[in-house]
């Protein structure tokens, strides 16, 4: 029964609620795609590097791809979207924004000449921060995509199913991971649950509900938020407590990221990101 | 200083279904699950590729250079080859002309 | 692969055999024949390959940082993803070099606990900080340049495996040298500010890059033998100026300069450059580790090394099935 929409058959309601759909998808592969990206190089052992950089590569390709579906819809093109937009204007949840740092990661950082965040990372950087960031994002990731496949919006159904292989290793991935380090060592058990415990309600910001979640639904362009949520965590429910770790419960959600509210850590990032494509915005580089 | 050295897992690949897996190189990984997840990316991030192996490398068990001379012929074996043989023109002599 | 004991080898002179075992291994290597992990080999082509391999191996993950600080600042998304795909490559030639060296009897770990403590040298163009982008791109063409002439070279040697580890890392190179060319051309045209970054670039780089092959002919020790060997096929020097009879025209096509000091000029006859010989002490100084950045480049290894300590006992752990109890 449903309509299949191109960028020239969408209402305008219908074409703002989209637009919206892929600022958050596009700038949360960005932002993930950014931060995984800062272990390249330094990672805990020479093929899990690989690995992981990997998947940073892909999620900043599927921000390309968004970028140029926001393109087609009349927005600027993808280099001046990721590079010149700030902070407000991003619509990602805090949870990908989040550094790899723990809480407790003050003091003085020696000068590696690297640039500061990756001194820092170097210093005082936690993987267990990293990879259970990446699980519970990715086992979102598989979940919203794989609803996409099906999205009536032809163009983002189209990317949604030639990603698929990706997604597929991502989660062989971090699944495997979480798996071996929650199960490893005592002190690998406890860094994971430490880890599962302070980005929890940042994760949950994946799912923060919009004012165009049910126009969204109702066209079949996407799944609900909430929908969506509940089916996550039905998901990562017995893949955590077979790890042997302690869900969260009654866990106030961090949402404001896809209404463009965010903290430090996101404006930090993007000085970082679009610090030399703003040096001459209008240049090739 | 050293800690855990993970063990070896030879890695073949098969570019395209039909073709025979190929030895590509190696990982260190601490069991196979993970040497599959390593050997993706190390050795199929640009070539095609539709499945890979991974194999514990002290389970190989090799011949040494030294017995190279082994796969040697020492003799005429031509015997067993198809190009040991004149039987075309022999089948034509007995009258069959066709394909052998 | 387990090796033999040290007494069964014979591998040095005025042991049992050693002449014998010799003159067939060097008919063998003259021959052009590969020689492979389980073969008889004088203890002094094992050491010296060793050294090779290793050094060649600790410049790939130590040549990863300078340009892995700047993944986070890449100008674009092209940028960013070949960037980043660039440095993986590098972490990827390391573990395939550290891979090639084991099979001659050392341990990765024991390799990279060596470059940590300062024991084992890297490139020396690796000593030297990344300051701008545009120092991105001039190691990503330049220098990259520079070691394909090497690696290109080393890929023909006689060791199987490193030659196989060669062969993959040329393939890759070969894109890291386009991308490379690629940032250098669009810095070159683009705005002043960004060709003054370039030339700003080239001119603190070109010290290195001509130190890069490594020490004059005249004051290489090692040449001979590993020539003999075929462990090294060309000299630093032809090294050197087949790295410059092709890529200084492309530069001064881009309108690039190299510093007056070094005297370049261009030998019609002979089809060679010739140049002011670098300072060799300098080189030898900052590989042995006092380069503007080296304890800093080393501090950097000896950290992502720590932290990534738990979780390689982690997962060796799970794996061997010695996992720690589920709570209740």
């Amino acid at each position: 029964m449903s309509d299949k929409y191109t960028p020239d058959t969408l209402t305008p309601e219908l074409k703002a609620a989209v637009i919206d759909l892929l600022y958050r998808l596009a700038d949360d592969s960005i932002v993930i795609g950014h931060r995984n990206s800062e272990w390249t190089g330094i990672g805990p052992i020479l093929e899990e590097d690989i690995a992981f950089s990997s998947t940073a590569q892909d999620k900043m390709g599927h921000a390309l791809a968004f970028y140029n579906l926001l393109h087609e819809l009349g927005e600027p093109k993808p280099d001046d979207l990721a590079f010149l937009r700030d902070a407000k204007d991003f619509r990602c949840c805090s949870f990908v924004a989040m550094s790899h740092l723990p809480a407790n990661a003050e003091g003085d950082v020696p000068e590696l000449m690297n640039n500061p965040t990756r001194n820092r990372l170097i210093v005082h950087g936690d993987w267990s921060i990293s990879l259970m960031r990446q699980f519970l994002f990715v086992e979102a990731d598989v979940l919203r995509m794989h609803a996409l496949e099906s999205s009536t919006y032809q163009p983002l159904a189209a990317i949604a199913r030639k990603i698929r292989g990706e997604l597929k290793y991502h989660l062989m991935h971090a699944e495997s991971m979480l798996r071996h380090l929650a199960t490893g060592t005592d002190e690998s058990r406890k860094r994971m649950q430490q880890a599962l415990n302070s980005v929890y309600p940042h994760a949950l910001g994946l799912f923060e509900p919009t004012q165009h979640d049910k126009t969204l639904a109702n066209a079949g362009i996407a799944p609900g938020e909430t929908h969506l949520r509940d089916e996550w965590i039905e998901h990562i429910t017995p893949l955590l407590a077979g790890a042997g770790l302690r869900q969260p419960t009654d866990v106030e959600p961090v949402f404001g990221g896809r209404k463009g509210r965010h903290g430090d850590e996101l404006v930090a990032l993007l000085a970082d990101m679009q610090k030399i494509y703003r040096m001459e915005p209008t240049g090739t580089w | 200083m050293t800690d855990t050295q993970w063990q070896v897992f030879e890695v073949f690949h098969q570019p395209v279904r039909g073709e025979p897996h190929v030895h590509v190189g190696s990982v260190h990984a601490p069991d196979a699950e993970t040497a599959i997840l390593m050997a993706k990316e190390q050795f199929a991030r640009r070539q095609a590729c539709v499945n890979i192996w991974v194999v514990r490398a002290d389970a190989i068990t090799a011949t040494t250079y030294e017995d190279a001379d082994i796969f040697e012929h020492g003799t005429d074996k031509s015997y067993r080859e198809a190009f040991g043989y004149e039987t075309t023109k022999r089948a034509k002599a007995v009258g069959d002309s066709a394909e052998l | 692969m387990v090796q033999p004991t040290r007494e069964r080898l014979n591998d040095q002179p005025g042991d049992p055999g050693f002449e014998e075992n010799l003159a067939k291994f060097e008919a063998r290597v003259a021959r052009g024949d590969k020689v492979e992990p389980g073969d008889w080999m004088p203890d002094a082509y094992r050491q010296q390959l060793i050294r090779l391999i290793h050094v060649h191996a600790n410049s790939e993950i130590c040549g990863a940082l300078p340009e892995g600080t700047w993944i986070p600042h890449a100008p674009s998304l092209k940028r960013k993803m070949a960037l980043v795909a660039k440095v993986q490559d590098e972490v990827g030639h390391g573990q395939l070099l550290y891979r090639a060296a084991e099979t001659l009897g050392k341990s990765r770990e024991e390799m990279i606990d060596e470059l940590i403590e300062g024991k084992a040298k890297y490139s020396n163009v690796f000593h030297y900080p990344a300051e701008t982008w545009a120092d991105v791109c001039v190691i990503a063409w330049l220098i990259d340049a520079a070691a394909i002439v090497n690696q290109k070279m080393m890929a023909e040697g006689s060791y199987g495996p490193y030659a196989r580890a060669l062969k993959r890392i040329c393939y890759e190179e070969a894109f890291h040298l386009t991308h490379g060319y690629d940032m250098c051309i669009s810095m070159a045209t683009g705005t002043k500010l960004q060709r003054d970054m370039l030339q700003d670039a080239v001119n603190r780089w070109w010290k290195p890059i001509m130190m890069f092959h490594g020490p004059s002919d005249k004051e290489s020790k090692h040449t001979e033998l590993l020539m003999r060997w075929r462990i090294k096929l060309k000299t630093n020097d032809a090294q050197r100026q087949e790295f410059l009879v092709k890529y200084l025209p492309k530069m001064f096509n881009l309108g690039l300069t190299v510093p007056a000091e070094w005297d370049l000029k261009f030998d019609e006859k002979t089809r060679t450059w010739t140049y002011n010989e670098p300072d060799w002490d300098e080189f030898v100084h900052v590989v042995r580790g006092n380069g503007p950045v080296s304890a800093q480049r080393l501090e950097t290894r000896r950290l992502s090394h720590e932290h990534g300590r738990w979780v390689r006992e982690a997962l060796a752990a799970a794996a061997s099935g010695r996992r720690v109890p589920m709570p209740n």
